[in-house]
C-alpha cells in the first residue's frame, strides 16, 4: 500500500475519521488505534514479516526495560548487546547476507580456490533498516541513561511501527515521539491543515517531479552506452531530482499525514540542492538518518575531537557505514567513500561548519560566490548519485568517463519517446519554487494559498506520472 | 472539526471541479486535431471517397503500399495501425460509414490479430477522448471491464492513459506538432532486416471473432467489397498450421503466408521490409485489381 495508491486513498480517511471521531475517548484508544491501522498497513506489504516487526519491537521493549532493571554492569551490557547483535543480525541476514557470500566467493575465486556461494532466497522485508534503527536508537539511549525504559508495550510499539514512518522514515527518536505518544491528542484545525498541504506538495514532489525525471533517468541510465556527453549529464541531473523528489516525497507525506492524528515527526529534508558544501548538504539530506549516525556512531567514536587523522577516520566510517545501510552493494559503498572524499577537505580546513546560516541570493558579488558554491556542490552529489543509480562501479565509472570522452551535446530521442533536454524547463520550475518557499515547511501556505493549492492539484491530475507506475525507491532500504 | 471539515469539502470540490474542467479542455483539444493520427484523421473529418481502404494492424500498415494501388487508378489510403487489433479495425470502419465515407473495397488482414478479442490499450485509447461525443465509440467500448471508469469519472482516461492521450500529446497537439502517421497515405516502410527472423505461433489460436464478424456485417450492409488477407511471414516459423486453421474457420479469408518468400524481404519476421511490401502489394493488386484496369 503507497501513499500514492487508491488503496492508501481509503485507508487514510477511514483511519482519520475513526481516530477523531470513534477512538477520541482518551490516549489508549487513540495509539490502539494507530498500532492496529499500522499493522494493517504493514500487512499489506506481506503479512509474514509482521511476525518480524513484532518481534523485533518485543525484543527492545523487553531489553530496554531489563537494561533499566539491571543492578550491575555486566547485566546491563547483556541486555544491550543482545538487542544489538539480534537486531543487527536481522539486518544482516535479510539484507547483506548474501551481499557478504557472494563476495567472500569472489574474493576465492579471485585467489583461485573455486568456490560458490551458499545464497539466501529471502525477500528483504520493507522497511527492516528503518524500524531495526528505531529500536536500536532506543536501546542505545536507555543504554546511555539518556532516556527512561518505555513499560508501555503499546506505546512502545507505535513508536516503532507507526504507519506513515514504518516503510521509509523519518527515522524517530524516542525523545521526540515516544512523549507524545503518552498524552492525549486533541484536533488542531491549523496543524491539520498544514499537514494536509504538505502532504500535497509531497504528492507533487513524487508523482509530478520525480516519477517524470525517473522515466527519463531510466531512459539514459538504461542505455548510457548509446548517449552522449549532454544526455549523460542530464541523467544525472534527473536522477537527483527522481530520488530528491521522491524520498523528500514520501518524508513530506509522512509528515503531513502525521499532522492529521495530531503527531510531530522529525524533519527528514531541508532543501538540500541549496547547499554551498558538502557538509550543509548532509545537513540537510536525509536529516533523521545523518543525525543518528552522527549521535550512535560518529560522536561515540570521538566525532571532531582527537587528532585530525582520528577525525578522518571518524568520517569516512559514518559515510562508508551510511552508503552501506542504503544497500548491499558496492556502489553504494564508494557513494558513501565519495561523499566523505568531498567532506575531508572541509574537515582538514575546519570549514565543515561554515555555512549554518540561512542561504540568500542578492544582486552581488558575494552571492555570484554563493551561486557558485551551491552549483558546484549540486554538481558533486550529481557525481555521487551516478554510483548510487548505477548497476556496478564499472558501469559508473564508464557512465563517468563517456562524459568527458564522448563530446557530444545535442539533444538525442531516448527509449521513452522524449527528448532528452525536454524535462529541463519543469526541473527550472520546481527549483524556482523550492528557492522561495525555502524558510517554510511547504509552499502552498501563505499569500494566495487557495491559487496555489488549485495548481497543485492541477498539477498532479495532468501532469503526473500514472502510466508508468513507480514504488518509492527508499522501500527498497 | 467542522473548520476541517469544511477545508476537506473545499478541496474534494475543487478535485472534482478540476477533473471536469480539464476533462473538457483535452477532449475539445482533440475534437479541433486531424493531423496527429489515423484516428482523429477519420474522426475530425467529413465524407471522403476511396477505392481501397486498409485495415489491420502493422501487418497491414507496412505491408500495403498506397502509392502503388494508386498509380493503378485506385485512391487508397492505409488505415492500419501499428499494435492495434481487430477491436479498433472494426471501430475505424464504423467511424468513417458514419461519417459517410465512400468506401469500395476494404482489405482487412485478418491472421494474427484474429486470436484475440481484446483491445489494443496503445490503440484504442485514441479514441477515447471522443467518448462522450460519438455513441459509437460509446457502444464498442461499453463492454469493456473499465468502461464505467473511462465513461463515468471525469479525466479518468486521460490519465489512465497518459502515454497516448496525456498531457504530453495535448501539447503537440495544440502545436500541431506533425506526425509520420498520415505521410504515404498511411504506408510506414519498414527498414531492411534487423530482427530476429523467428517466431513462434504454436500458443495462438484463432477464434470467431466478433470484430470481423462486425466488419464482414458492416461491408455487406453498405455494398463495399471486403477482401481479407493473411500476409506473408518469414519462412523459420513454428506453428504455421496456424494459418491453416484460420481458413478452417474462415475460408473466405485469402492466405498470403508464402507470398512473399527470403528473408531479405523482411525487416522481422511478421514484417516485411519495403521492398517485400511492394512485391506483396503489387501481388494483391494483381491478383483482386487486374480487371478493374
Amino acid at each position: 500500500m503507497f501513499f500514492n495508491s487508491l488503496s492508501f486513498a481509503l485507508f487514510l480517511p477511514i483511519v482519520f475519521v475513526l481516530y477523531w471521531f470513534v477512538f477520541n475517548k482518551t490516549k489508549r484508544y487513540q495509539n490502539a488505534l494507530l498500532i492496529v491501522a499500522s499493522y494493517y498497513f504493514y500487512s499489506c506489504w506481506d503479512w509474514r514479516f509482521l511476525f518480524l516487526l513484532v518481534f523485533s519491537t518485543f525484543l527492545d521493549y523487553y531489553t530496554g526495560i531489563q537494561i533499566e532493571k539491571s543492578k550491575t554492569a555486566t547485566a546491563s551490557k547483556f541486555w544491550f548487546w543482545l538487542s544489538v547483535i539480534v537486531n543487527l543480525g536481522f539486518l544482516g541476514v535479510f539484507k547483506y547476507y548474501n551481499f557478504f557470500a557472494a563476495s567472500f566467493s569472489e574474493l576465492l575465486n579471485g585467489v583461485g580456490l573455486q568456490s560458490s556461494p551458499l545464497l539466501l532466497n529471502v525477500v528483504l522485508p520493507v522497511g527492516i533498516s528503518f524500524y531495526t534503527f528505531h529500536g536500536l536508537s532506543y536501546v542505545i539511549d536507555i543504554y546511555l541513561k539518556r532516556i527512561k525504559a518505555e513499560k508501555n508495550f503499546v506505546d512502545y510499539s507505535l513508536f516503532v511501527s507507526y504507519f506513515p514512518l514504518l516503510v521509509a522514515g523519518p527515522i524517530e527518536r524516542a525523545t521526540h515521539l515516544l512523549p507524545q505518544l503518552k498524552v492525549k491528542r486533541n484536533f488542531d484545525f491549523e496543524k491539520a491543515k498544514e499537514g494536509i498541504y504538505q502532504m500535497i506538495w509531497g504528492l507533487v514532489k513524487k508523482v509530478v517531479i520525480a516519477d517524470t525525471c525517473a522515466t527519463y533517468a531510466n531512459a539514459i541510465f538504461d542505455n548510457y552506452t548509446s548517449m552522449n556527453s549532454l544526455s549523460l549529464i542530464l541523467g544525472a541531473v534527473y536522477f537527483a531530482f527522481q530520488i530528491y523528489g521522491d524520498f523528500s516525497g514520501y518524508s513530506d507525506m509522512a509528515l503531513g499525514m502525521s499532522k492529521l492524528f495530531g503527531l510531530d515527526l522529525l524533519k527528514n529534508f531541508n532543501f538540500p540542492y541549496f547547499s554551498r558544501d558538502i557538509a550543509e548538504f548532509w545537513r540537510r539530506w536525509h536529516i533523521s538518518l545523518s543525525s543518528w549516525f552522527r549521535d550512535y556512531v560518529y560522536i561515540p567514536l570521538g566525532g571532531s575531537r582527537g587528532t585530525k587523522l582520528k577525525q578522518v577516520r571518524n568520517v569516512f566510517a559514518i559515510f562508508l557505514l551510511s552508503g552501506f545501510w542504503h544497500g548491499a552493494n558496492w556502489t553504494f559503498i564508494i557513494w558513501g567513500f565519495l561523499n566523505a572524499a568531498y567532506f575531508l577537505p572541509l574537515l582538514l580546513t575546519n570549514k565543515n561548519r561554515s555555512n549554518l546560516d540561512d542561504v540568500s541570493l542578492h544582486w552581488d558579488i558575494h552571492s555570484l560566490k554563493v551561486f557558485w558554491s551551491m552549483f558546484s556542490t549540486f554538481l558533486l552529489t550529481c557525481v555521487a548519485w551516478v554510483f548510487f543509480r548505477a548497476k556496478s562501479i564499472t558501469e559508473a565509472v564508464d557512465y563517468l568517463q563517456r562524459i568527458f570522452t564522448n563530446q557530444k551535446f545535442s539533444s538525442q530521442y531516448l527509449d521513452n519517446e522524449r527528448y532528452s533536454y525536454e524535462l529541463l524547463l519543469m526541473i527550472t520550475v520546481f527549483i524556482l519554487v523550492e528557492w522561495n518557499s525555502r524558510t517554510r515547511i511547504e509552499p502552498i501556505s501563505g499569500k494566495y494559498s487557495g491559487l496555489k493549492l488549485t495548481l497543485c492539484l492541477a498539477a498532479i491530475i495532468a501532469l503526473g506520472t500514472y502510466s508508468d507506475y513507480k514504488e518509492f525507491i527508499y522501500f527498497q532500504f | 472539526m467542522k473548520k476541517f471539515i469544511g477545508f476537506v469539502a473545499v478541496l474534494i470540490v475543487t478535485t472534482g471541479l478540476l477533473l471536469v474542467v480539464l476533462d473538457l479542455l483535452y477532449t475539445q483539444v482533440y475534437l479541433h486535431s486531424s493531423q496527429r493520427g489515423k484516428i482523429d484523421y477519420v474522426y475530425n473529418s467529413k465524407a471522403r471517397n476511396y477505392d481501397v481502404v486498409i485495415l489491420g494492424s502493422s501487418r497491414a500498415n507496412n505491408h500495403f503500399v498506397p502509392q502503388l494501388f494508386e498509380e493503378k487508378g485506385l485512391k487508397t489510403f492505409n488505415f492500419g495501425m501499428s499494435g492495434g487489433h481487430l477491436f479498433e479495425a472494426d471501430l475505424l470502419l464504423k467511424l468513417m460509414i458514419e461519417r459517410k465515407y465512400s468506401i469500395k473495397n476494404v482489405i482487412i488482414e485478418t491472421d494474427l490479430n484474429l486470436s484475440n478479442e481484446k483491445r489494443a490499450d496503445g490503440i484504442s485509447a485514441k479514441f477515447l477522448p471522443y467518448i462522450h461525443d460519438s455513441e459509437t465509440i460509446e457502444q464498442q467500448f461499453s463492454g469493456e471491464p473499465d468502461f464505467i471508469e473511462l465513461y463515468y469519472i471525469p479525466f479518468y482516461r486521460y490519465v489512465e492513459f497518459d502515454n497516448q492521450i496525456g498531457f504530453r500529446e495535448l501539447y503537440n497537439t495544440m502545436r500541431k506538432e506533425p506526425t509520420s502517421y498520415l505521410t504515404n497515405q498511411g504506408y510506414h516502410a519498414l527498414a531492411n532486416k534487423k530482427g530476429r527472423m523467428k517466431n513462434d505461433l504454436t500458443n495462438l489460436k484463432p477464434i470467431h471473432n466478433k470484430y470481423y464478424e462486425g466488419i464482414k456485417r458492416i461491408c455487406a450492409e453498405n455494398h463495399i467489397n471486403l477482401i481479407a488477407v493473411m500476409t506473408p511471414m518469414c519462412t523459420n516459423v513454428k506453428g504455421m498450421d496456424y494459418f491453416e486453421k484460420v481458413n478452417s474457420i474462415y475460408p473466405e479469408i485469402h492466405n498470403y503466408e508464402n507470398a512473399v518468400e527470403g528473408d531479405q524481404y523482411f525487416s522481422s519476421c511478421g514484417h516485411m521490409n519495403d521492398a517485400g511490401a511492394r512485391l506483396f502489394s503489387t501481388r494483391i493488386i494483381q491478383d483482386f485489381f487486374s480487371k478493374k484496369q
